[in-house]
């Protein structure tokens, strides 16, 4: 008898604690770290405030959304999913996204045009750049070009991501372009980094190596992204950015909402307020994510660190249909040829 | 009469462990199979039809063949080596009167009791350019440059056997225990040698455990992911790391599953050749 009631009472207690939570409740498929922690202080807890919403994190990066997607195709169990732009292109063109509604989106017309998909199944809600981080305290001419990359001087000092990394993807495009190649040739970008690989310290796949790496001394320099670079500098790791010469490449991780989302009203809520200037400033300052919203003003000190304005004009986006179709080709051919 | 109605309550014994694997092991695999013919597109997802491509251009890539016979090698390897390090030990465990066995045995289990990124990161500490293992070396003098200890066969192969090393131990112990101890003694008295009493008398006895045991650990070793993927790093790869790569970074769920099953149907061979070994060596002996 006492265990039946006991169970009685505990389903009973989950019942209205499930209640309790308010009818309302928004999944999103984030990644995770410290953004996950940045977008919940800076987006979901005023949100949370604001609709008396239960906004829950599923962690996961921006494959393991989409595949997230795919797997609970028509019946997700995610109303939002943060996806980098040449994943999001693949699950709009898998038919696994549902269209935004505009009116619903009131900061939409302060978005850069270039932040939001003609179809607007997708929204970008942050710039960021592929670009080189280095060791001040290391190097007293820090490198100013993609091109200096292939100096001596940085021989046994330097770090690049893995093709399984956004950055190692966007410094094969940049070695490219820098060598006569494009997105659609890049040939002589392999080229280039095969005479690069043995000065190369190590392939990284995780992007939080790098602080390790640079911490331990192990390199002076690596491809990174500009809002880590940003971020690891706060925490006090000797470390500043340098954007090429010749361009960064640029980042732009979107949001979307799956077809057949249960909230789809909500979770356009929820992006309305992650657009909105005061998000995108917090954003900014915690994440070091350049703004998407026109509106928004930082500072000095801040605009120098993070694509902004004039800056975001001189980072070279690959077109991410291209980079998605030619992926499984690179990576081929990188574990044969770099990563071996 | 009595005949049948054991069959029956055996297999109702066994009943809730067949749910169980039919549902937890026979399903989602099979679920692969369809998956694994599938053609797939680049940037487009998952077509409509049916192929053999992902089959075909995995057992004529002369990139993929190395990487499956290197990490059938690595478990072969990594059998012998807790099959050589865990049977003294075992054998000590399980004859041992001291007080302390228990204690012993429990040190014996208390890595599996570590979460097992943690133990793989110890591993990356030691072995690393700059680690702990290089430093004593070149502080000796014994090298002086640093030696590549991670991201290789040697890594893997230390990593791993470390990991799986109580796997093979538990088992033996169990096997060598049951062993009756007035054999060996009946052996030494009609004046077989200790080494004539190991060799003809305990360890055939124990050959069930050495199977049991090396089987385990084998299917371990070639279905590691986590270790592999941290001490292997993007440069050693083997068959769970680039099938996870087809997964979760490619997308390409169709090669990915031709990959798996193709790994599976590679191991269940191996097993079934292995069993058959084992079961004439017993008859023999």
């Amino acid at each position: 008898m006492g265990i039946r009631t006991a169970l009685l009472a505990t389903a009973l207690g989950c019942a209205l604690a499930a209640s309790d939570a308010g009818a309302q409740e928004l999944n999103v498929a984030i990644f995770g770290g410290s953004f996950a922690d940045n977008v919940r202080t800076c987006v979901a807890e005023p949100f949370q405030r604001a609709t008396n919403t239960r906004v829950n994190f599923v962690l996961g990066n921006s494959v393991q959304n989409a595949a997230r997607l795919r797997a609970t195709r028509g019946r997700p169990d995610v109303d939002v999913a943060y996806m980098d732009l040449q994943v999001v292109v693949q699950a709009k063109a898998e038919g696994l996204l549902d269209q935004i509604d505009a009116t619903k989106i009131t900061n939409l017309p302060d978005i850069y045009p270039s932040a939001v998909d003609p179809d607007r199944q997708w929204i970008g809600f942050m710039y960021s750049a592929t670009a080189i981080a280095y060791n001040p305290r290391e190097l007293r001419n820090p490198p100013q070009a993609w091109a200096d990359l292939w100096s001596p001087a940085l021989r046994g000092k330097l770090a690049i991501g893995d093709i399984s990394a956004t950055s190692g993807q966007h410094f094969l495009i940049a070695a490219a372009r820098l060598n006569g190649g494009s997105v659609e040739n890049v040939e002589p970008g392999f080229r280039a980094i095969r005479e690069l690989r043995p000065g190369v310290v190590t392939l990284y796949t995780q992007a939080d190596q790098v602080v390790q790496l640079i911490e331990r001394g192990d390199i002076a320099a690596a491809v990174w992204f500009a809002d880590r670079v940003g971020a690891a500098a706060r925490n006090g790791v000797p470390v500043a950015v340098v954007f090429p010469r010749e361009g960064a490449i640029g980042i732009l991780p979107t949001f979307a909402v799956p077809q057949g989302a249960r909230n789809k009203a909500l979770a356009e809520q929820y992006m309305d307020r992650a657009l909105a200037p005061d998000a995108q400033r917090c954003f900014a300052e915690r994440q070091y994510a350049g703004p998407t919203n026109r509106k928004v003003e930082l500072p000095d000190d801040l605009a120098k660190l993070v694509p902004y304005r004039e800056a975001v004009d001189r980072l070279y986006f690959p077109p991410p249909e291209l980079v998605a179709r030619n992926l499984p080709a690179w990576t081929d051919r990188w574990n044969r040829e770099i990563a071996r | 009469m009595a005949e049948p109605r054991r069959d029956t309550t055996g297999l109702l014994l066994l009943a809730p462990l067949l749910g169980v694997l039919t549902v937890a092991f026979l399903v989602p695999v099979l679920s692969l199979v369809p998956t694994s013919l599938r053609p797939y597109v680049a940037g487009r997802g998952i077509g409509e039809g049916w192929t053999l491509e992902h089959y075909t251009n995995v057992l004529t890539d002369s990139f993929y063949l190395e990487i499956l016979a290197r990490t059938i090698g690595l478990g072969f390897v990594v059998t012998l080596a807790t099959l050589v390090i865990g049977y003294p030990l075992a054998y000590i465990l399980a004859r041992s009167e001291s007080r302390w066995r228990h204690w012993l045995t429990l040190l014996v289990i208390f890595p599996m009791l570590l979460n097992l990124v943690v133990r793989t990161f110890g591993w990356i500490a030691l072995l690393a350019r700059r680690g702990l293992v290089n430093q004593w070396l070149m502080g000796l003098g014994i090298t002086d440059e640093p030696l590549r200890l991670m991201f290789n066969f040697t890594g893997l192969m230390i990593g791993l056997t470390h990991i799986f090393l109580p796997v093979m131990v538990l088992v033996l112990i169990a096997v060598i225990q049951n062993i009756p101890r007035d054999l060996e003694e009946a052996a030494g008295v009609l004046g077989a040698s200790r080494a004539a009493v190991f060799a003809k008398v305990v360890l055939p006895l124990s050959a069930p455990g050495i199977l049991a045991g090396s089987i385990l650990v084998f299917v371990l070793t070639v279905s590691a992911l986590v270790t592999p993927r941290l001490l292997g790093g993007p440069t050693y790869k083997v068959v769970s790391t680039l099938v996870y790569e087809q997964f979760l970074q490619l997308l390409n769920w169709p090669a990915g599953s031709a990959l798996a099953l193709l790994m599976t149907a590679i191991v269940l061979l191996l097993l079934w050749v292995g069993a058959r070994v084992a079961r004439r060596w017993e008859a023999r002996e």
